[in-house]
């Protein structure tokens, strides 16, 4: 923690205490510090402290080549890497005039989606271990893990995919991997009502939840919010429809959203968006042997390639919230300055304090799996 | 292009219908010692830059002039000697080759590679008939062996041929 | 499914019905290993036959985890390319990401299906592997991710070079090769990895993975100072050179090599020599006082001379001939080097302050011996300039020629009576450059083309380039293997054609020249004209009688060490006289040649001399 942020404060040492909550702690999606000071166990200030999992990515992304990035972008977000590799890949086409093969498109939408319903299935474990149910938390991982499989088996790694690379995809889908997605899915759906009996229609559940760490919709325009916890507020604004990329034009989805803007209500849209995303998932499945072309628009000798001098912004709808990629060239062989707006850095930092202000101690870990608040896209 | 123009029908005295084996092979070595003779005078006279050549040649003839000599001692070869043979009247082979060409003031490397190549030609051809006109016996394996050694005296001959005038720059 | 039901408050019973869990079967994981996926990117696999060592995997690594290690009892050959150098991988940097394998030139390494290792603290050395093609723990997990088109990151083809088709072509001198243009340049300057398997094969060691990366910088003044760091005949071996590098290349193992030299030629073709020469610079060293003598202008003659020239040294270069150039300039033909890229050459080399004095012949107009009083050292760089005749009957007809002849007059543009038929005898580069300017020649004076060529090799032991081969066919060249020349056959004092005979073998079952004919079958080829191409020889006639005895001799040529001096210390020797076999060793062997002068110049040994 840095000294800056340690206030010392004259009040009676036996009303109010300061709690560290992380940087390591089983409720934190990664390493995060929020210092916490209660006064029993209502909290009654916050400081949050990010930096733990600072790795530098920003700064190590101009030493590198534009193509050996390509392996360094999945680790900036663990849960839901795809999407990091998605945007640099897309920040690089759109500098570079690559032209991606519809087929890629595809590709790439069935990696994103897959790679959502692994981090919903992470979160709601996540959410539900806040609360002290750890037997979703299990299923989650454990449902998570058949999700895995499938990126093991179309991209040769089961959580890093490096799947991505400017102008396309590195693999196509192997023999009989349509249908392997559809048995998943299959599976999922069908494990949907267990979750709903244990988690999701649990009174104990939806007691916690309700009315924990509420945003307005007002709040979460003002502060920055997007993404499910944006949608739990009642807009429904999903850069996926309002600003399609990819192939998602061409694809059928509801957006769920939820007024109460509550710890209940982001659940909720996770809910609803895990359906959507199997929705998407089985049209992607039936389009696809339909699709035919390249899965990848040719690029010049990766050791020798220089992008031309610009620069671009590209915008993602990941499961945690809108996802902005800037990455500036000045003509070299390597990036000049790459600037990552990871969602939850909005989420955890200023949003998070002022939500567990005035919070009980034993929601503090709930609201910020909540918000689905991933530190390690926050510190990058 | 190993073949050198024949020489001159001279010395058709010594020519007779049948000679001994003695005789023959005393006409063989004296050959071999007439070759070697002449490479060695001619070796002084020739630029130095090919004189490598003309005392590589004087070696092996003196090395053949050696192992005929050796062969001249052998028991079964020892007891042949006074043999008859007959061999072919237009048989002058040799006989041409102790006579000794003019080649020039100053041969090339080429010249005297054509020289010895003819040299080496006639030497296996008068072996073989000889090999071919005599009966089966240490007499006749000793023809074949000669044959051989000169047949392959003209290979390795052939093959500086080509290394030395079929080389550079192409 | 549809809205969620207790939406409001949530249910008391429903996570009761979570117990039917009991009623299911329980999951079970088995305890063997889980086989990977099949394109998983596990521990890494190295064909080490197909690997040659080129590191491109070092240098694609983002998490510089590959080190190259030297493994001295594999194979090694700077001629093709092959190092015995091997990737050994620190998994503790690692991250399985694969682009080793998608940018692999050969596709010799690959990740496995295997991704358990363990050990203790100690072992932790274990991390560190050298893979090989059995697996990390020798035993074989399959392979996993390997080179597929898919994710093949290495584009196998070059940039198409532009050239003048055979009709176009044929009745005149003017070049048959476009060059390329700046787009065509950068491309296939950039497909080069940067392995440096070029700069090792070179005879002269000529910086080219820097020039071709300055290529596709598109900085050709850096290119032209990196070609000239190892080589001043630049234009000449950007047309005409061997390419050495081109065989060893890296990406030429499963694709096209680079083209190294037709990159060369992009970037000299960008400058005047005067731009070269500042580009280069002019020596700024004080003079040395001393004086070398050069006999003979040719790339070994005058590599020296740039040199010396550079080091400060006075430098004057004889030459028999009325213009400078040696073989590029009288024995290739135009269409392959127009002489104005080779003059341009040769002004960069006397801008340094080299004297070229032609029409001057050593041995007639000026003695050796006088050099030696005259100079502090003299350098032959005498080249093969007498061609070497088959002496079968009738060669001494006044219409046979040797090829070095009849290619000297092409150059200098002597009129001479073109023959309407024509037969070369050879089978080499040099019998090809005959031909084709005889068939130019007769193509422009008779309308039509008739060269024949007969050649003792046949078809897969041909000498002459493939290219060459293709290109005089196309030309109309009629080309005959596995012929031996008989005689040349005159009537009424006409020359008139060569018979030959068929060669039914060359070389006996050990390998040397052995032909054997068949003397059944023999033909007659028509002639005006027959030359004679079968090999060439150095005219040392100039050294005189004593010098010629003083001298050490080698099988023919003038005995020199390793640097090219003689056994006089006055007197050096370079070039296709002393090694060969072509522009590029010639070029090389003037800089082993000055490097020694140089120092011999600079030492003791000439201070005692002098005294």
């Amino acid at each position: 923690m840095r000294a800056e942020n340690y206030e010392a404060r004259n009040h009676p040492p036996s009303h109010e205490f300061e709690i560290n909550f992380g940087p390591n702690h089983p409720g934190i999606e990664g390493n995060y510090a929020l210092k916490v000071r209660v006064h029993g166990d209502q909290v009654v200030a916050a400081r949050a402290d990010g930096g733990y999992l600072h790795r530098g990515f920003e700064k190590l992304m101009e030493q590198r080549l534009w193509i050996q990035n390509i392996a360094l972008v999945p680790r900036i977000c663990v849960p839901d890497p795809a999407p990091m590799e998605v945007a640099y890949s897309m920040a690089v086409e759109q500098l570079c005039g690559l032209d991606v093969p519809e087929r890629a498109q595809w590709l790439r939408v069935l990696q994103l989606e897959l790679s959502r319903l692994a981090a919903h299935l992470f979160t709601f474990g996540g959410h539900a271990a806040t609360t002290g149910m750890y037997s979703p938390m299990f299923w989650g991982v454990a449902d998570r893990d058949l999700l895995l499989d499938l990126f093991e088996e179309l991209t040769g790694g089961r959580v890093y995919s490096i799947y991505n690379i400017p102008g396309g995809v590195r693999r196509d889908i192997p023999e009989g991997f349509l249908d392997r997605i559809s048995a998943t899915l299959d599976y999922l759906d069908s494990r949907l009502p267990d979750y709903d009996n244990l988690l999701f229609t649990n009174r104990v559940f939806v007691t916690r939840a309700k009315d924990t760490g509420p945003i307005t919709q007002a709040q979460a325009l003002e502060w920055g919010v997007t993404g499910p916890n944006l949608r739990a507020t009642g807009l429904a604004f999903d850069v996926r429809r309002d600003d399609p990329y990819l192939v998602y034009d061409q694809l059928e989805f509801d957006i769920p959203t939820e007024q109460a803007g509550d710890a209940w209500a982001r659940t909720l849209v996770r809910r609803g968006e895990l359906q959507q995303s199997v929705r998407i998932l089985r049209q992607v499945v039936e389009r696809l042997p339909s699709v035919e072309g390249p899965i990848r628009a040719p690029i010049p000798n990766p050791l020798a390639w220089k992008v031309p001098v610009g620069e671009a912004y590209v915008r993602i709808e990941s499961s945690k919230g809108e996802l902005g990629w800037y990455v500036v060239s000045d003509g070299g062989e390597k990036p000049y300055r790459v600037h990552i707006r990871g969602p939850s850095s909005m989420h955890a930092v200023q949003v998070l304090e002022h939500l567990v202000t005035g919070a009980r101690i034993e929601d503090v870990a709930q609201i910020m799996f909540s918000l689905d608040a991933c530190p390690p896209e926050v510190d990058r | 292009m190993s073949e050198h123009p024949e020489g001159h029908v001279h010395g058709r005295d010594r020519l007779r219908n049948s000679q001994t084996v003695g005789e023959i092979l005393e006409t063989a070595i004296s050959f071999e010692r007439t070759a070697r003779d002449f490479y060695r005078d001619l070796a002084p006279k020739v630029s130095k830059r090919i004189r490598w050549l003309v005392e590589e040649l004087a070696e092996e003839e003196q090395r053949h002039f050696d192992l005929f000599g050796e062969l001249m001692q052998r028991d079964d070869i020892h007891a042949q000697i006074q043999a008859r043979i007959a061999t072919p009247a237009a048989d002058n082979k040799f006989s041409d080759c102790i006579h000794l060409p003019d080649l020039g003031d100053d041969p090339d490397d080429q010249t005297v590679l054509q020289y010895a190549l003819g040299r080496e030609h006639a030497a296996m051809e008068q072996y073989r008939e000889l090999a071919q006109t005599t009966a089966p016996g240490p007499v006749r394996e000793l023809f074949i062996f000669l044959a051989d050694e000169e047949t392959q005296h003209k290979a390795e001959l052939e093959k500086l041929y080509y290394e030395i005038v079929h080389s550079g720059g192409v | 499914m549809g809205d969620i039901e207790y939406k409001k408050a949530g249910s008391i019973l429903n996570p009761l019905k979570s117990l039917s869990f009991f009623t299911r079967p329980a999951v079970t994981e088995p305890l063997e290993p889980r086989r990977a996926a099949l394109r998983y990117r596990g521990f890494h696999l190295n064909d080490w036959e197909k690997c040659v060592g080129c590191s491109t995997c070092q240098k694609v690594c983002d998490n510089a985890a590959i080190t190259m290690v030297r493994v001295p009892s594999l194979p090694e050959d700077e001629l093709q390319g092959i190092r015995n150098l091997r990737p050994a991988i620190d998994y503790g940097r690692c991250c399985w990401c694969a682009l080793c394998v998608d940018l692999c030139p050969t596709g010799s390494i690959s990740l496995s299906r295997e991704y358990v290792h363990t050990c203790t603290d100690d072992e932790l050395s274990s991390y560190f592997v050298l893979p090989d093609p059995r697996g990390m723990h020798n035993e074989h997990f399959g392979e996993g991710w390997n080179k597929t088109p898919e994710n093949d990151l290495i584009d196998p083809r070059r940039q198409a070079m532009g050239e003048l088709q055979a009709e176009q072509r044929i009745d005149h001198f003017g070049e048959i090769v476009h060059g390329y243009d700046k787009q065509q340049a950068i491309i296939e300057a950039s497909r080069c990895v940067q392995c440096g398997m070029c700069h090792e094969a070179c005879p002269t060691h000529m910086d080219a993975p820097e020039y071709i990366r300055a290529i596709w910088q598109d900085d050709l003044e850096e290119a032209v100072r990196q070609i000239y760091n190892t080589n001043p005949f630049a234009h000449t071996c950007g047309r005409v050179c061997t390419h050495r590098c081109e065989t060893a290349c890296s990406i030429g193992k499963r694709g096209e090599p680079i083209a190294i030299r037709w990159l060369k030629r992009y970037a000299m073709d960008a400058f005047t020599p005067e731009q070269v020469r500042d580009i280069v610079g002019t020596p700024q060293v004080a003079p040395s006082g001393r004086r070398i003598a050069i006999v003979g202008s040719g790339p070994a003659g005058l590599t020296a001379a740039y040199d010396l020239a550079r080091q400060g040294h006075q430098v004057t270069v004889f030459e028999g001939l009325d213009k400078p150039g040696g073989m590029p300039r009288w024995g290739i033909p135009e269409y392959r080097l127009p002489y104005e890229r080779l003059d341009a050459d040769i002004a960069v080399i006397e801008a340094m302050g080299v004297e070229i004095r032609c029409n001057t012949w050593i041995g007639r107009d000026i003695s050796m011996e006088q050099l030696r009083e005259d100079f502090d050292a003299v350098l032959l760089g005498l080249g093969l300039q007498l061609g070497r005749s088959t002496r079968i009957p009738g060669a001494d007809h006044a219409a046979v020629h040797k090829a070095v002849e009849v290619l000297r007059w092409v150059t200098e543009g002597r009129a001479f009576k073109v023959p309407r038929t024509a037969v070369v005898i050879g089978g080499g580069n040099v019998a090809m450059d005959a031909a084709r300017s005889l068939a130019r020649l007769q193509r422009k004076t008779f309308g039509e083309v008739r060269v024949t060529v007969s050649a003792l090799e046949d078809f897969d032991h041909f000498l002459a380039d493939p290219e060459e081969v293709r290109e005089s066919d196309e030309e109309g060249i009629v080309i005959l293997p596995s012929r031996g020349p008989q005689e040349c056959i005159t009537e009424d004092g006409r020359l008139i054609g060569l018979t030959t005979l068929r060669v039914m073998s060359i070389f006996d079952d050990q390998h040397r020249f052995a032909p054997r004919y068949d003397e059944t079958d023999r033909q007659l080829h028509e002639g005006e004209m027959i030359v004679e191409a079968i090999g060439q020889m150095t005219d040392t006639g100039l050294l005189g009688e004593e010098l010629t005895e003083a001298l050490e001799w080698s099988r023919g040529r003038l005995q020199v060490d390793a640097d090219g001096r003689t056994s006089q210390p006055w007197l050096w020797a370079a070039g296709d006289m002393v090694h060969g076999p072509d522009v590029v060793h010639a070029v090389a062997d003037g800089h082993r040649a000055a490097r020694s002068i140089h120092r011999y110049l600079t030492s003791d040994a000439i201070q005692e001399e002098a005294s």
